[in-house]
C-alpha cells in the first residue's frame, strides 16, 4: 500500500518530529525524581512535551482511539492529550469491501493522523505500546516511557485461530501470510483484493467466524462484491461461503435474496460449517461433517480482544474472547479508574462496528472528563451501524442501526430500538459512503 | 398519514463577488417552493438511516426529536450544516446536494418531517411540577423564552424559531451547553439570553421547557407506533 508522499504530508511530518525532538528536555525536567524503571529494565521517557494538564494517553488510533482523543480535548481543554499507534497512517476498514469493487478509491479510506491530531490539537506519536506498570503509571512505548494520569486502552481485535482448531504456530502462521482474514489490517486487504482480481478460476473459500467477531454483516457484505468482482471481469470462479453460525446473522432475508437474485451461479452459501482444522498444505478445510477443497481461500477465524490486553493484564479470566475486565457502564478498569478500555477490546456484548466505537468513545471521553472534575455522567448507549454493499455500479446497499439498554433482570445489555433496511438501493449506497465521510471528518478533518 | 401541502419559503445569501476590486454587499434571495411529500417522503430514507422513520429522537439525547418541527426550523439547520455553520462532522456529508439533493428536495424532506407525529413519551427532566426548581423554570421560561418561542413552547415557523415542546431534555441541555461554550452559533438574541442566565437556571428552565405538553393531535398514539411508509 503505498500513498505518494505530497509535499503538505511531508512538512506536516517533519513538523510534528520537530515539535517531538525539541521537547525531550521539557519531559526530563517534568519527570525528574521519577525513574521509570519496569520489570528491572530502565526505560528512558519517550521524547515529548512536559504536560500541560492531566496527561490522558490513548493506546491505539483506530476508530475509538481518534475519537476519544478528538472529544477528550473538546470535553477538557485542559486535558494533554497523547495518541499512540503502530501504524503512520490510518486506513479504514469499513468501506474496504466495496474499495476491493473499486466502488471507491484508496484516499478515500487513508487519513493522516499527523492531520488529525493537529485539527485537534492532541500529540500523535507512532509509536506501539510494550508494557503496562499500573503502580507507577508508566506505559512503556517503542519510543520511551510516557506517564500518564489516564490511560485509555483502545487495540481493537486479535484473531483466534485456536477456535477452528489451528493450534501450532507455524500453521497460524502460514494461514495469516497465505489466507489473511482482512479483519484488521491494511496490508491483509490489500492482499484480499489483490486474490480477488487475479483470482484464476476454481473455488475460492470465504469463512464466517462465530462468536461476537468484528463487524456481523461485512463477510457477507465481502462475498457480495467478490462475486460481483467475479462477474463484472468474467472470472469464472465459485465462491463456497463457509459459516460457523447455523444461519446468515445479520441482514439474513437481504443477504439470501441477494445471492439468489444476483450471485447464484457463484456463491454457494454453507451454514453450520463448524470449522475445527486447516490443512495448509493440502489447501483443505475441515468441519465436524465435511472437509471442503479451496484454490484459494480468505479465512476469518473467530476473534478475541487484543492481545496487550493479556499482556498488561487487564482481561476477564472468565471471558471466551479474553476481553477486558471493566466497568460495564464506565469502562474503567473494576480495580483501577485511572485505566479504561475501548473499542473492540471492550467486555461488553456490543457488535463490534466502527460506529460503536466512535458514539462510545464520545460518551467515554465524557465520563473520564466527568471522573477528573469529580463528577459523574449518566450512562449513553452506543449506536451500532451498519451499511453493507450488495451490488455494485452504482452501488447498492443495506443498512441497520440499532441501540442497545441494560435489562436488570438479566443483568446484561439487549438491543434497544433497531431498524434494519434491507431493501437495498442506491440511495443506501450513497449514505453508507456519506456515513463513512462524516466518520473521518469527524475523526480527522474537524 | 395526512399529507399537507405548505409553500415554503427559504432565504439564501448570495454575495456576489464582483471583478473589480469594489465591496460586494450581501445579496438576498427569497425562493418559494411548492413541497412535495411524495419525493420528502422518498429522500427520508437516507435520513431515516440514522434518525429511524419516526423521526423521535432518543431519550439519552443522542439524537434530537426532529418529526413535527417546524419546516422552516428544519430547513435552516440543513442549510446550516451544510454550510458548516452549524457543526455537525458527521451529518456534514448527508446535507450535501451530492447526497440528499438541491433546495427542492431539502423543502421536500423538511414538509415531511412536519407531518411526522411526534413521540409520545419524550424525555423530561428532574423535577417534577411542584417543586421549587420547576416553578423558577416556568417564572424563567415566561420572562426570557416566551415571547419568541410561545406561551406553550409551539415555537413559530415563520420567524424560524423552533418548537419546544417534544424535545429530549438531555438533548436541550446537550444544545444549551454549545450555545454558552460558544460551540453553537445561534442569533445573537438567544445567545444573550443563554450567556445572562447562570447554570443552573438554564437547568431549571430546560426543566420546565421538558415538561410543555406536547398537544395530543401532534403526537403519536402510543409508543408502538411505527411510520408505515417504511415498514
Ligand atoms: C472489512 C470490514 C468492514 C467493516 N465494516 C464496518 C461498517 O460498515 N461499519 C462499522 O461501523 N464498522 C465496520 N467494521 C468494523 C470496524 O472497523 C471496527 O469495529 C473498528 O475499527 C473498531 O475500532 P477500534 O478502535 O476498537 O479498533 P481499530 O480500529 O482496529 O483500532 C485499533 C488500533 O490500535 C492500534 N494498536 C494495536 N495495538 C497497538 C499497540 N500495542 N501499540 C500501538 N497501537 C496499537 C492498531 O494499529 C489500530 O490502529 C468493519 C471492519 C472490517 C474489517
Amino acid at each position: 500500500m503505498t500513498k505518494k508522499i505530497n509535499r503538505r504530508t511531508f512538512l506536516q511530518s517533519s513538523a510534528a518530529l520537530a515539535t517531538a525532538t525539541i521537547s525531550g528536555q521539557g519531559y526530563a525536567q517534568s519527570t525528574s525524581g521519577e525513574s521509570p524503571v519496569i520489570g528491572g529494565k530502565f526505560s528512558s521517557p519517550a521524547p515529548i512535551p512536559a504536560k500541560k494538564g492531566p496527561r490522558v494517553v490513548i493506546v491505539g488510533g483506530g476508530w475509538s482511539g481518534l475519537t476519544m482523543a478528538k472529544y477528550l480535548k473538546k470535553t477538557n481543554p485542559k486535558f494533554d492529550v497523547v495518541l499512540l499507534d503502530k501504524n503512520q497512517q490510518f486506513v479504514s476498514c469499513p468501506i474496504s469491501n466495496v474499495w476491493m469493487a473499486d466502488q471507491v478509491n484508496l484516499d478515500f479510506l487513508t487519513h493522516s493522523y499527523v492531520e488529525a491530531a493537529q485539527n485537534n490539537d492532541y500529540l500523535f506519536l507512532n509509536a506501539t505500546a510494550l508494557e503496562l506498570d499500573r503502580t507507577s503509571k508508566i506505559l512503556v512505548t517503542t519510543l520511551g516511557s510516557i506517564k500518564y494520569d489516564y490511560l485509555v486502552v483502545a487495540p481493537g481485535i486479535d484473531y483466534d485461530y485456536n477456535r477452528i482448531g489451528v493450534d501450532n504456530p507455524e500453521d497460524e502462521y502460514a494461514l495469516r501470510m497465505n489466507y489473511p482474514a482482512g479483519f484488521s489490517s491494511a496490508s491483509e486487504i490489500m492482499a484480499i483484493k489483490h486474490k480477488l482480481h487475479n483470482f484464476k478460476g476454481g473455488t475460492l473459500v470465504l469463512t464466517v467466524p462465530s462468536g461476537n467477531y468484528r463487524c456481523i454483516a461485512a463477510p457477507y457484505e465481502r462475498a457480495c462484491m467478490a462475486a460481483a468482482i467475479f462477474k463484472k471481469h468474467n472470472i469464472r470462479g465459485k465462491i463456497l461461503l463457509l459459516d460457523m453460525n447455523s444461519d446468515i446473522r445479520i441482514k439474513a432475508e437481504g443477504f439470501k435474496k441477494a445471492f439468489a437474485e444476483y450471485y447464484g451461479n457463484i456463491i454457494q452459501y454453507e451454514p453450520s460449517a463448524e470449522i475445527n482444522g486447516v490443512r495448509v498444505v493440502d489447501k483443505e478445510i475441515e468441519t465436524d461433517f465435511d472437509s471442503y477443497q479451496f484454490d484459494d481461500a480468505v479465512i476469518y477465524p473467530p476473534v478475541r480482544a487484543s492481545s496487550i490486553i493479556e499482556e498488561f493484564g487487564l482481561s476477564d479470566e472468565s471471558s471466551l474472547q479474553k476481553e477486558a475486565a471493566i466497568d460495564p457502564f464506565k469502562y474503567h478498569l473494576v480495580d483501577d479508574e485511572s485505566v479504561y478500555v475501548t473499542g473492540d477490546s471492550r467486555s461488553q456484548p456490543f457488535s463490534k462496528s466502527g460506529n460503536t466505537a466512535h458514539s462510545e468513545a464520545r460518551y467515554v471521553a465524557e465520563v473520564i472528563s466527568a471522573h477528573a472534575d469529580g463528577k459523574q455522567i449518566e450512562w449513553r448507549s452506543p449506536q451500532t451501524m451498519c451499511f453493507s454493499g450488495v451490488r455494485i455500479d452504482p452501488l447498492e446497499s443495506m443498512s441497520i442501526i440499532a441501540f442497545y439498554k441494560y435489562d436488570e433482570a438479566e443483568k446484561s445489555f439487549a438491543f434497544d430500538r433497531s431498524h434494519l433496511m434491507d431493501k437495498w438501493n442506491e440511495r443506501a449506497g450513497q449514505a453508507g459512503l456519506a456515513w463513512a465521510e462524516g466518520m473521518y471528518r469527524d475523526m480527522f478533518y474537524s | 398519514m395526512v399529507f399537507k401541502s405548505h409553500s415554503l419559503a427559504l432565504l439564501a445569501l448570495v454575495l456576489a463577488s464582483l471583478l473589480i476590486n469594489a465591496v460586494a454587499e450581501p445579496v438576498t434571495i427569497k425562493l418559494t417552493f411548492e413541497p412535495d411529500l411524495k419525493n420528502g417522503q422518498r429522500i427520508y430514507e437516507i435520513c431515516a438511516s440514522c434518525h429511524l422513520p419516526e423521526g423521535w429522537g432518543n431519550n439519552d439525547g443522542a439524537y434530537p426529536q426532529i418529526a413535527g418541527q417546524h419546516q422552516n426550523v428544519l430547513i435552516q439547520q440543513l442549510l446550516d450544516i451544510r454550510s458548516g455553520q452549524r457543526e455537525n462532522p458527521t451529518m456534514y456529508p448527508f446535507v450535501q446536494e451530492r447526497t440528499i439533493g438541491g433546495y427542492q428536495s431539502l423543502a421536500d424532506v423538511v414538509a415531511y418531517i412536519s407531518t411526522l407525529p411526534m413521540h409520545p413519551q419524550h424525555s423530561a427532566g428532574p423535577w417534577r411540577d411542584y417543586s421549587d426548581e420547576y416553578k423558577a423554570g416556568e417564572v424563567l421560561y415566561k420572562q426570557k423564552c416566551a415571547s419568541c418561542h410561545g406561551n406553550r413552547g409551539e415555537g413559530n415557523n415563520d420567524t424560524s424559531t423552533p418548537k419546544l415542546y417534544g424535545q429530549h431534555y438531555p438533548y436541550i441541555k446537550r444544545q444549551i451547553n454549545l450555545v454558552k461554550s460558544g460551540q453553537r452559533i445561534v442569533n445573537s438574541l438567544m445567545q444573550a439570553v443563554v450567556q445572562k442566565l447562570t447554570d443552573e437556571q438554564l437547568k431549571q428552565v430546560i426543566n420546565y421547557i421538558s415538561y410543555l405538553p406536547v398537544p395530543e393531535e401532534e403526537r403519536a398514539p402510543s409508543l408502538n407506533w411505527r411510520n408505515t411508509d417504511f415498514y
